[in-house]
């Protein structure tokens, strides 16, 4: 029973080892070659680590969905800045003047809004015309990146609101907010995931789409409900993280598709559609932001952290199918 | 009747739709501005899409066998890096053997990777977008490559130089994509690379070799990339480390609007030069017009999609899907 | 499966380790905006850690954003994090760093602002720019550009293209407002036909030199925004046989030299990224030595143009 379960989980919790040996050669390589005096697994430096893996983080969450799904979303980077351009620039609109510091409330939904729109329009050029999601999203990427532009020029669109930085600096129970907001994804996606119909389609879609065709299920309506989802996450991960900055730039955003769908696939989801989970993602977040502290910290240049990031994405997709023919060798036997 | 009738204008706008857009896009923007059609900025805006024609010649044979490759734009930098820096040291009969040697090992290595191992394409070459742009950085030191003495090399002749009046890159691209076309059309080899990406279960019953074909997919990509790094070299004499940042998109961009299928087995090389034709034209089009760049984002997203949704409605009969 | 004792070891490995070792007087930390993407900013990375490394005082805890805003702002808190005694940071965006900097404020660290200056509302925050004036240098572009127009004789006709940097980044902005505040006051009849980002690239400036040629068939002036961007403008015209027209960059590169050397650039702004970076070094030290700084530390970026070249060494970059 018991290594069954473990080969069941073993993608997912190869991801959460390499993470212990992170932590573990940071912390040696550290001692030698760091010129800080705090230990790298200090308790407030993992504290951070979480608040530092909430931006992508939280997309990488809607990424698990859409990929479990059987599609892609490349538009996330471009949603993540036209939401935080509507939020910062809602909350100088002469329209909501009057409102004080409940501004902020109006520009976060305004900006959850657009991030929401932006994902069903991308479902729904997906459902309607059957185009492949890589294809479309790959155009909204460009898209949508121009209307970023069209926003503001080639400008910033900046607004300091010290109420809004204080509530992005906040900490409740030791964890700050982006790591609430983080943790708050993780836990509704993966509760949908488990123990909605929605979610148990959008497995069985990513899985077999013809068969769940058949069985009944619509698979249109499933893929649209999960772009909104991302639209939606990209934009909370935006508004939570230019809450704290207060200023866009049009460029900002660009490659996170890329190291998003990075992230969601170290922690064991399959490209290919029908398995995955969010707890699996996570784990990829904090070991992608863990690598790049790790390696600031003892004190690798620019080059280096490229050539090592690059190389560990493939070894641990090797290994993770290492891991996985093994099972499914033995599962045969 | 309407129908019928509307069935068989879906069926010409599919198979010609990539053709009728370009011609369209010609017209208007030789309308627009008087100085479109002139000889010299129809030869500027080839002559300028050379350079990721040529990489895209190689791609289509990637998307073809049913993979991607992401890594173009920093395997770009790479070779146009390393051919600068051993110009200066070997010169110009021996660094361009070598660059193009150590652009097909890149090459190699992930076709070994994604063909022999069959790991997934799009991480791998993900991975090796990140890994070349450090080993650029680390082999340059992160500096700027200049030629040292510009004027007495004959280096220049691959970017700068003419034949018959008409630019070198100009007649690589063609020559590439005459030679690739045919290669892709009518040999046995092209035949493998679309069962390989078209019908993977069938081609390995007949026993076609995926890996060694997806292997040399990879490899002409690295060739036609190191091809593409010698143009740029040869044309700048010097360049910054991220010269190719970002070109991987654009490729994959024109690719797509070509009509090649990322499911694989569709798709042709004489569309993929249409595709980036159509790129260039309308880049250097809205910049004549003086509109701001990003103007060409939000029509290029519009026509890829229009493009690649006209091409599968007519395959599947109807413009909507419903469920 | 043993997930937990290997945790248990990692963690007691680390408490046995205790901290790293720290005998230096100053541990500073830098977080730059994007090396590597072009050699002014990576020439810059390797004379900074050449000056700590020089001075026995110093450890410097070097780290690049990538361009990431994000990534910046992570690596602030990292430092706040390692207790480091003084922060440098190259800003990605002036703006959206202000909140990390009042972090880092907060917790008793001063932050010295380098080459590109952080927006006005977060001066509070730091203790010093160190770095070019920017406005100063757009300013002296124009000059330069306007003098040579005058000895040309075409002062009251030509037309300039104006190339800038990347977008929304400080220096870019800087500079073109400041050539294009003061090009009017000197040579009010000259006329910028047009301005198009060149985002600090050369293939890209080279483009959009390619299409202004193009479209203007007077073009007797090019300003970028520097000399890389202007290099690539002048392989646009040289390869479209347009002759004549006066380039004018600002931060000098190797390049941009030569072209100078071979007459066929006219002027730009000599700008030392080795200057930059021990500056930068030198303004957290004299912080951090309670020294009286001034807020502006700007260093001396003068014109450069082929009359006064050799009184200039050439860059290194």
């Amino acid at each position: 029973m018991i290594s069954e379960f473990i080969k069941r989980n073993l993608s997912t919790s190869a991801i959460w080892l390499f993470i212990i040996f992170e932590l573990l050669f940071f912390s040696i390589a550290g001692h030698y070659l760091s010129f800080s005096d705090g230990a790298f697994m200090d308790l407030n430096n993992m504290l951070l680590l979480l608040n530092q893996s909430a931006p992508i983080g939280i997309i990488a969450v809607g990424m698990t969905l859409i990929m479990v799904n059987g599609n892609i979303d490349l538009s996330v980077g471009a949603v993540f800045a036209i939401a935080g351009i509507v939020m910062l620039d809602s909350m100088t609109w002469p329209v909501f003047a009057g409102l004080g510091d409940w501004v902020i409330v109006v520009s976060w939904t305004l900006a959850l809004l657009a991030g929401a729109l932006l994902g069903a329009l991308n479902g729904l050029i997906v459902w309607k015309t059957g185009v492949d999601a890589f294809i479309v999203t790959l155009g909204s990427m460009l898209g949508y990146r121009g209307l970023v532009f069209m926003f503001n020029g080639e400008n910033p669109t900046s607004h300091l609101n010290w109420t809004l930085i204080d509530f992005a600096e906040a900490q409740f129970l030791g964890f700050n907010t982006a790591t609430w907001f983080l943790a708050a994804s993780v836990l509704v996606i993966w509760l949908v995931t488990r123990y909605t119909v929605h979610g148990r389609n959008a497995y069985a879609i990513g899985n077999n789409r013809n068969a769940a065709v058949n069985a009944g299920i619509r698979v249109g309506p499933h893929m649209v409900i999960n772009f909104v989802i991302i639209g939606f996450l990209a934009a909370l991960s935006s508004v939570v993280f230019y809450s704290g900055s207060g200023s866009v730039n049009p460029n900002d955003g660009q490659l996170y598709e890329l190291w998003v769908i990075t992230a969601v696939v170290l922690g064991g989801t399959k490209l290919a559609g029908g398995s995955g989970s969010v707890i699996g993602t996570l784990g990829g977040v904090i070991a992608i932001q863990l690598l790049r502290k790790g390696l600031g910290y003892i004190g690798a240049d620019t080059s280096t952290v490229n050539l090592v990031i690059g190389l560990i994405l493939i070894v641990v997709l090797f290994i993770d199918r290492q891991l996985n023919v093994k099972g499914a060798q033995e599962l045969r036997v | 009747m309407a129908n019928i009738a509307s069935k068989q204008v879906l069926t010409v706008l599919g198979k010609q739709g990539i053709l009728i857009a370009f011609v369209l896009f010609m017209v208007i923007f030789s309308l627009a501005n008087s100085n479109f059609l002139s000889l010299d900025n129809l030869q500027s805006v080839i002559r300028s899409s050379a350079i990721l024609g040529v990489m895209a010649l190689g791609v289509t044979f990637v998307v073809i066998s049913g993979n991607l490759d992401l890594s173009v734009g920093s395997m770009m930098s790479f070779s146009t890096i390393v051919v600068l820096d051993l110009h200066d040291k070997l010169g110009p009969n021996l660094a361009i053997p070598t660059m193009y040697l150590m652009t097909l090992g890149l090459g190699g290595f992930i076709g070994y990777l994604v063909g022999y191992l069959r790991l997934n394409s799009l991480i791998v070459t993900l991975g090796m977008l990140s890994a070349i742009h450090g080993l650029t950085l680390t082999y340059s030191g992160g500096q700027n490559m200049d030629i040292a003495d510009k004027s007495n090399t004959w280096f220049g002749f691959f970017g700068r130089g003419e034949i018959f009046g008409l630019p070198v890159p100009i007649i690589l691209f063609i020559l590439l994509a005459a030679f690739l076309g045919v290669l892709l059309a009518k040999t046995p080899f092209g035949r493998k690379v679309y069962a390989v990406g078209g019908n993977p279960t069938a081609a390995a019953f007949s026993g076609i070799p995926r890996a060694r074909t997806v292997f040399t997919c990879y490899l002409i990509s690295a060739f036609c990339v190191a091809t593409a790094g010698l143009i740029q070299a040869s044309r700048s004499m010097g360049s910054q480390n991220t010269v190719g940042q970002g070109l991987e998109l654009e490729v994959l961009a024109a690719v797509i609007l070509g009509g090649a299928s990322l499911l694989g087995g569709s798709g042709t090389i004489f569309k993929t030069v249409i595709g980036i034709l159509i790129l260039g034209f309308i880049q250097n089009g809205l910049l004549l017009m003086g509109w701001p760049f990003y103007v060409q984002f939000v029509i290029t997203w519009i026509i890829i999609i229009l493009a690649v949704w006209l091409d599968i409605s007519v395959k599947r009969g109807k413009l909507w899907v419903s469920n | 499966m043993n997930t937990k004792t290997l945790l248990t070891t990692a963690v007691a490995a680390t408490v046995l380790m205790g901290p790293a070792l720290a005998m230096a007087e100053y541990r500073i930390g830098i977080t730059q905006n994007n090396v590597g993407v072009d050699s002014y900013q990576t020439t810059y990375e390797r004379a900074f850690i050449e000056a700590a490394d020089a001075n026995s005082d110093v450890r410097a805890v070097v780290l690049d954003a990538g361009g990431d805003v994000a990534r910046q702002i992570a690596q602030v808190d990292d430092l706040i994090q390692q207790n480091v005694d003084a922060i440098i940071i190259w800003p990605t965006n002036g703006e959206a760093v202000i909140p990390a900097v009042r972090r880092a404020q907060n917790a008793g660290i001063p932050v010295v602002v380098t080459n590109s200056n952080i927006a006005e509302q977060g001066f509070d925050f730091i203790r010093s720019f160190s770095g070019p004036d920017n406005v100063t240098q757009g300013r002296r572009s124009a000059e330069i550009m306007c003098d040579k127009f005058k000895d040309m004789g075409i002062e009251d006709e030509a037309q300039v293209v104006h190339i800038t940097g990347q977008p929304g980044y400080t220096t870019a902005i800087e500079r073109a407002g400041g050539f294009e505040e003061r090009l009017p006051e000197v040579c009010p009849n000259v006329e910028v036909v047009d301005t198009q980002p060149g985002d600090w690239n050369r293939e890209k400036a080279q483009q959009v030199m390619e299409a202004f040629l193009t479209q203007y068939d007077d073009i007797d002036g090019v300003y970028s925004g520097d000399d890389n961007m202007g290099v690539g403008a002048l392989n646009a015209a040289r390869a479209a046989d347009r002759d004549g027209i006066i380039f004018v960059g600002a931060t000098n590169f190797a390049v941009g030299y030569d072209a100078m050397a071979a007459g066929e650039y006219w002027g730009s702004i000599y700008q030392s990224p080795v200057d930059d970076a021990r500056a930068a070094l030198q303004t957290a030290i004299d912080v951090l030595d309670g020294e009286d700084v001034p807020f502006l530390n700007y260093f001396d970026t003068p014109k450069i143009t082929q009359d006064n070249m050799d009184q200039f060494t050439k860059p290194v970059f």
